[in-house]
């Protein structure tokens, strides 16, 4: 596991150049607009892509036939890269949210308990973005699974929408329940958020070792 | 060390039905020409590509039992597959150092510097013969048990594949029972270095021999019709039609020597060999 979490990191270091272009970008406009929420999860948003990179990388030329026959199994490997995942997002959100805070305090554009609220909103974001773009990157590779992802996007409305008529039809009031999820307070409202990041995350991870192990090299 | 009994993979439209073994201490060599099921079987051996049958033993353990632990014992190399190409050998250094307990850095670094491997380019930028040179290094340093090597030679000119051929005979030489399975299409790398040869054609293997008795007893027989008519059929292998008779393989290059001094018979080359036993009638 460790051989392979140097490796990824190591091809993330080749990266650098794509790397330091987005935390200039996160500077410059965290300097002139002072806008706290985008610094967080814009760098918080491209951490998580770098794993999908790594994937694709492995990919490259047929690499993961001889990446299997390494002293791995097809699970070590998975959990291998939600490990990166958590890693790079979760230490780019810690990073991005000093930064933020200091922004903010520094430019005195946002408060640093609203900062704070808003970094650990897009913490379970984060992990619920990961939990459905990892599968699918496993399962269709860089090119098929990005569009898998803009098709899966679209899904999710159509089944948001669906699910509204469904509601309308049976009676229930969606905007009272959209209402009462608003009036939650913080602590729970947090509370559901990480429940329901762990709970796709879970799902996510056993999803990503069957694909897996189906997989043929 | 590996017995490979019935391993069957359907296609399409091939299907793979490959039984062999490589004995402790052993160098076999399979061959065959393109799409025959040499990177099949290498694959379905290395857990790959999920079989529809047979069973595959690696140091008498099966396929579903094996671990990781059982991994650290085997070095791979697979002819369309390495580390991504995006790394420089100073960056699989600590890779190879954390995947394999045994892995002998110092040796890996010496012969990296011996080769010629530059340790900081990109590896995409590498030419043929060093990749092939690093992914061998890469399978050897580590005190593996068992190579398991598909089309190791392939593009390399004459020197590389003689220097490579050369780091597999030290491999053999550095420890008692140590194997190789070894896959190519280029006969001359197998004839040097193999005790034995599998040969496989349309998926099944056709022949294994001892490489001693294939390159002594096994002869190529040029005989016009006429002679054709009168001989012994009884230790022909193979046969095919020429422009001036019949070419015939035999295994029994000495009987015809001796019973039929007129007929020309040629000392039968692993690659005669090959092209017989895939386009010859039985």
């Amino acid at each position: 596991m460790k051989g392979l979490l140097i490796k990824d990191l190591r091809l993330m270091v080749k990266q650098q150049k794509i790397f330091s272009s987005v935390v200039f970008i996160a500077v410059l406009l965290a300097v002139v607009t002072g806008n706290t929420f985008f610094i967080i999860s814009y760098m918080t948003f491209v951490a998580s892509l770098f794993t999908l990179t790594s994937i694709s990388y492995d990919e490259f030329d047929n690499g993961n036939a001889f990446l299997f026959s390494l002293p791995i199994t097809r699970r070590m490997y998975v959990k291998e890269k939600y490990g990166v995942a958590m890693l790079l997002g979760g230490g780019l959100w810690v990073v991005s949210t000093v930064f933020a805070v200091a922004v903010g305090e520094m430019k005195k554009t946002v408060p640093m308990g609203d900062t704070l609220i808003a970094a650990c909103g897009i913490l379970p974001v984060m992990l619920v973005m990961l939990a459905v773009m990892l599968p699918v990157q496993l399962k269709y590779g860089g090119e098929k699974g990005r569009m898998a992802t803009i098709v899966m996007v679209g899904g999710v409305f159509v089944v948001a929408i669906v699910l509204a008529r469904a509601a309308q039809w049976l009676g229930i009031d969606v905007e009272e329940f959209l209402e009462k999820l608003q009036m939650m307070d913080a602590g729970t409202g947090a509370a559901v958020a990480v429940a329901v990041a762990a709970v796709a995350l879970l799902v996510s991870v056993r999803a990503s070792i069957s694909i897996m192990e189906k997989k043929e090299f | 060390m590996l017995k490979i009994e019935h391993l069957r993979k359907k296609y399409k439209s091939f299907t793979l039905d490959c039984s062999m073994e490589v004995k402790p201490g052993c160098v076999t060599g399979l061959i065959g020409p393109n799409g025959a099921g040499k990177s099949t079987t290498f694959k379905a051996v290395l857990g790959l590509i999920h079989t529809d049958g047979g069973c595959v033993e690696i140091f008498g353990k099966s396929m579903e039992a094996f671990t990781p632990e059982d991994k650290q014992k085997l070095g791979v190399v697979l002819s369309d597959s390495g580390f991504s190409g995006y790394l420089e050998v100073r960056d699989i250094v600590p890779v190879l150092e954390n995947l394999y307990n045994t892995f002998d850095k110092a040796f890996f670094l010496k012969q990296a510097q011996r080769f010629g491997l530059p340790m900081d380019k990109k590896m995409k930028e590498f030419s043929t013969g060093m990749k092939a040179k690093l992914k061998v290094l890469a399978a050897i340093s580590h005190n593996a048990k068992l190579l398991i090597l598909d089309e190791p030679t392939v593009g390399l000119d004459v020197i590389a594949r003689d220097e490579m051929l050369e780091m597999l005979r030290d491999f053999m030489e550095g420890e008692e029972g140590r194997s190789i399975l070894i896959s190519s299409h280029i006969s001359g790398d197998l004839e040097t270095l193999c005790d034995d040869i599998y040969m496989i054609h349309q998926g099944k293997i056709v022949l294994h021999e001892d490489t001693d008795v294939l390159l002594g007893s096994y002869a190529l027989l040029k005989v016009n019709p006429g002679q054709y008519a009168k001989l012994d059929q009884r230790y022909i292998l193979r046969r095919r039609r020429e422009s001036f008779g019949y070419s015939c393989l035999t295994d029994q290059k000495q009987y015809y020597l001796d019973n039929y001094p007129q007929i020309a018979i040629e000392k039968g080359s692993i690659d005669e060999v090959i092209a017989m036993m895939a386009r010859g009638e039985a």
